[in-house]
């Protein structure tokens, strides 16, 4: 379904402006899930054209997902889509048909990176594999996305963002000791997969200026969470040096005695500390302590309980203080004392909050059918870095200028759509 | 040459360019190990009173209560006399890097310092935002020095703004995004979750990402430049749809476990202790396919409906527990994946050490050094045809690179680094 009574994503003037580092650098989106779309975003955000291509009449899959205003499913009002898709174009286009086929290949033929995350196989099914567009367009960078890779025995296992953590994340430490292991909330997993996959097509990008031929680069959803720096990666180091796992239950498992960290009550709500050495531990216990002249004589410079019993004695002391005040209070004399303790916002707290608001970090933007909504700003800040374009394109919006792009004219591009193709 | 020149034929995409690593911790070394895969000189500088590999030079003694397994986490259980060349909380991201002991608080380490900023085409650091400054080491300083050099500061909460001297890890800055709030089981008892350190997660992929992409727009420019690369806003990105779907419905998401809000999942107990089924039944065919492998059952009229399966989650839950708990892991998984329904183990690490499936992509890779003996090293996260990357030495010794660095790449002579030496102002052993 074209969609062409819409207008097109509204453009958006950002104050920054100036040329961005990949203006001129085409992408051909084929992903429709979040580790693909947050993969291509990297480039669209800071200028490539990211032409996304979706299936006529259905789009990304990442559109079914809300949140929705009012909780009502619309595909071009879901919060995972806007958020996702800014400044990339829509072509709404069914590359199984061989007109469509055709046209994929013509827009293939342009592109600099093409991205896929569909199951191993299905390009190949289609007649699109690497060879296919790698004879078309030698220089071309394909990054494909699965969950276990290209090759290897699991590879055709099915997948879920609870069953990549379960085996790639660091879940089995994850928890309480005496509860189920516990897995990172929302898609955590799936932009973890995303940006590495960004970061693989980056350098793809060089080794081909390099060596002036194509490549093909395989993420394995698996093994980027077990490359992990969210200590899955040194967890499986200490299994191969020492042959043991880590705990579940324990806090910073891997530090040693002057450790005292994780989230802590507060009257009204949660703080997190992370006490990691002696330095912070003195200042903690002192901060604590602060009624209890015998509590800071005894643990200020020493950490290594005796008993089980001792140790929990001490955190009960900690408990008590935490629980007296408020967790603002907690953050702001802890950071007043250099003690690495944070208050627990809610995203309610975050949008409000006048430090990221003086830092200019949410951006406000109009969308034709979503309204006006403020988008996160630059993950980082850079020269010729992050701008918000336009926002997140209709399904479809670009199908007509695109096709024009291709050298297609309009009466051409007209019967496409009377067979279902665009 | 460097080492990593030397291990690789000369194609990796970053061959050529030198990186000074001042980062600590976890998630700016993350980075430049990724940096240091695709070719990249990766040099710390180091100082042998401080503990920037966060292990003291102290042998530990017995593990206290409760913090067994960080007394267990050296090379074959045993710290050596060079703890800090053995612990996994160092070496899991040290491969291909080279280390310089280098003290930057005295006119001699600075002159040092410089002459490698002059030669080198990235700094990169995860300090506090006050620690260069205080070094006299600000971006202009730098840059006059070499204006062709990119600098990336990783500042969690920036350079400005009224949180930005705060300090903290990525726990911390989780908490301050709204990501720790999410995270928890479903009774809501933070304490109960563990630690979230995602953002040490999502930071090394962006900040190797913003560093090339630097370097690209250094190619045409021939002008380098400051990142400023402010951890909290980056990692809060991979939360975007609740920041925008709380602006149309003001609500704040609450921890869920396990569950999701449409996906029917959790985990199960099997046959074997603590050994766990991740399964996950995602739509109404994922749910038909259930009967293929446990049988026809009264139970599966629970939840034919996503619905129905929100609704009957506790009691679902608590058949396919039945169901699971006196069988094997393996024989679970293949019995749920032969009917394409999402299922895998919670895999501890030695699990994963053995796991079947990483051996026939060969992912592991096992690296020796004369300091840590022979193991198997976690791999690469991705690979590719078409673009080569570099594993060459598994970790570099406290100070391994010093005559590298000071004779060949900095042009001392060799009474120059002598006296260096003789001075105690460098070394291959760290003191702290």
């Amino acid at each position: 379904m074209l969609e062409d009574s819409l207008s097109a994503s509204t453009p958006v003037v950002t104050e920054s402006g100036g040329r961005q580092i990949f203006a001129g650098l085409r992408v051909l989106d084929l992903s429709r899930w979040v580790s693909g779309e947050f993969c291509t975003k990297h480039f669209g955000d800071f200028g490539a054209d990211v032409i996304k291509v979706e299936k006529p009449g259905e789009g990304s899959l990442t559109r079914r997902l809300g949140p929705f205003p009012d909780d009502v499913p619309d595909r071009e009002k879901s919060a995972l889509f806007l958020h996702l898709n800014i400044n990339k174009r829509s072509i709404s286009l069914d590359f199984s048909s061989a007109t469509g086929r055709e046209l994929l290949l013509r827009i293939a033929a342009k592109a600099d990176l093409i991205v896929e995350s569909f199951r191993p196989g299905t390009l190949e099914r289609h007649d699109l594999g690497p060879e296919v567009l790698h004879t078309l367009n030698p220089r071309v960078v394909i990054t494909r996305i699965s969950a276990f890779g290209q090759t290897g025995r699991y590879r055709d296992y099915e997948a879920t963002g609870l069953v990549l953590q379960a085996m790639g994340g660091p879940m089995n430490a994850t928890g309480a000791a005496d509860r189920p292991p516990h897995r990172k909330p929302g898609f955590l997993e799936h932009y973890t997969i995303g940006r590495m996959a960004a970061e693989a097509s980056l350098a793809g990008l060089f080794a081909v200026r390099k060596s002036g031929r194509g490549a093909v680069v395989d993420v394995s959803g698996m093994e980027v969470l077990l490359a992990g720096a969210d200590r899955r990666a040194p967890y499986l180091l200490t299994a191969a040096y020492a042959g043991v796992n880590a705990p579940r239950g324990v806090r910073s498992p891997h530090r040693g005695g002057s450790t005292f960290a994780g989230a802590f009550q507060c009257r009204d709500g949660y703080v997190v500390m992370y006490v990691t050495n002696p330095e912070f531990w003195s200042r903690f216990v002192d901060l604590v302590g602060e009624d209890n002249q015998e509590f800071r004589s005894t643990y200020r410079t020493r950490f290594d309980f005796d008993s089980a019993e001792e140790a929990s004695k001490f955190e009960e002391t900690a408990r008590t203080w935490f629980a007296r005040h408020s967790k603002f209070e907690v953050m702001q004399r802890a950071q007043a004392a250099r003690i690495p303790l944070t208050a627990v916002f809610d995203i309610g707290e975050v949008f409000e909050n006048p430090h990221f608001r003086e830092r200019g970090f949410f951006v406000r933007a109009e969308h034709p059918m979503a309204g006006a909504l403020e988008y996160l700003g630059p993950p980082w800040r850079m020269r010729g870095g992050w701008q918000l374009r336009h926002t997140a394109p209709l399904l479809g919006a670009d199908t007509m200028p695109i096709l024009e792009e291709l050298g297609l004219d309009l009466n051409a591009a007209q019967s496409l759509r009377g067979e279902g193709v665009i | 040459m460097g080492l990593n020149a030397a291990a690789n034929d000369g194609g990796a995409p970053l061959q050529g360019v030198r990186v000074v690593d001042l980062t600590v911790v976890w998630s700016g070394p993350g980075a430049t190990m990724l940096l240091g895969d695709l070719g990249a000189e990766v040099i710390r500088v180091e100082a042998i009173n401080r503990s920037s590999r966060g292990v003291s030079a102290r042998v530990p003694g017995q593990p206290v209560v409760g913090r067994e397994y960080a007394g267990y986490g050296f090379a074959d259980r045993d710290p050596g006399d060079r703890p800090y060349d053995r612990s996994p909380i160092f070496n899991w991201h040290a491969r291909n890097k080279l280390s310089v002991s280098m003290p930057l608080d005295v006119p001699e380490g600075r002159a040092a310092f410089l002459r490698l900023i002059e030669r080198s085409d990235v700094l990169i650091e995860n300090n506090t935002k006050d620690v260069l400054p205080k070094l006299r080491l600000d971006f202009d300083t730098l840059s006059r020095v070499n204006p062709r050099l990119i600098v990336a500061r990783m500042p969690a909460l920036g350079l400005t703004g009224p949180m930005s001297h705060y300090r903290g890890y990525g726990p911390n800055f989780n908490s301050l995004v709204g990501i720790q709030a999410m995270d928890g089981y479903a009774d809501g008892d933070l304490m109960k979750a563990g630690e979230n350190y995602h953002m040490d997660e999502a930071t090394p992929a962006d900040a190797a990402f913003a560093v090339m992409a630097a370097l690209w727009d250094r190619e045409k420019t021939g002008r380098g430049q400051l990142i400023e690369f402010a951890q909290a806003e980056n990692v809060i990105q991979d939360i975007g749809e609740q920041v925008i779907g709380y602006q149309m419905n003001h609500r704040i998401p609450q921890p869920i476990g396990n569950a999701d809000p449409v996906i029917f999942q959790d985990v199960f107990p099997t046959r074997d202790p603590n050994t766990w089924v991740a399964i996950s039944i995602r739509d109404d065919d994922d749910w038909r396919a259930l009967e293929a492998v446990v049988g026809r059952q009264d139970w599966l009229e629970l939840g034919g409906t996503v619905v129905l399966r929100m609704k009957n989650a506790d009691e679902i839950k608590q058949r396919l527990a039945e169901f699971t708990a006196d069988k094997n892991i393996d024989e679970i998984v293949s019995w749920f994946q032969r009917t394409h329904i999402p299922a895998g183990e919670v895999m501890s690490e030695l699990r994963v050490l053995k796991d079947p499936h990483l051996a026939d992509r060969k992912w592991f890779q096992v690296r020796s050094h004369p300091r840590v003996g022979t193991h198997a090293y976690p791999g690469h996260p991705w690979r590719a045809d078409g673009i080569e990357l570099v594993w060459g030495r598994p970790v570099p010794a406290f100070g391994e690179d010093n005559e590298y660095v000071y004779k060949q790449l900095l042009g001392y002579t060799e009474s120059e680094y002598q006296q260096l030496l003789a001075s105690g102002l460098v070394s291959d052993k760290q003191l702290a």
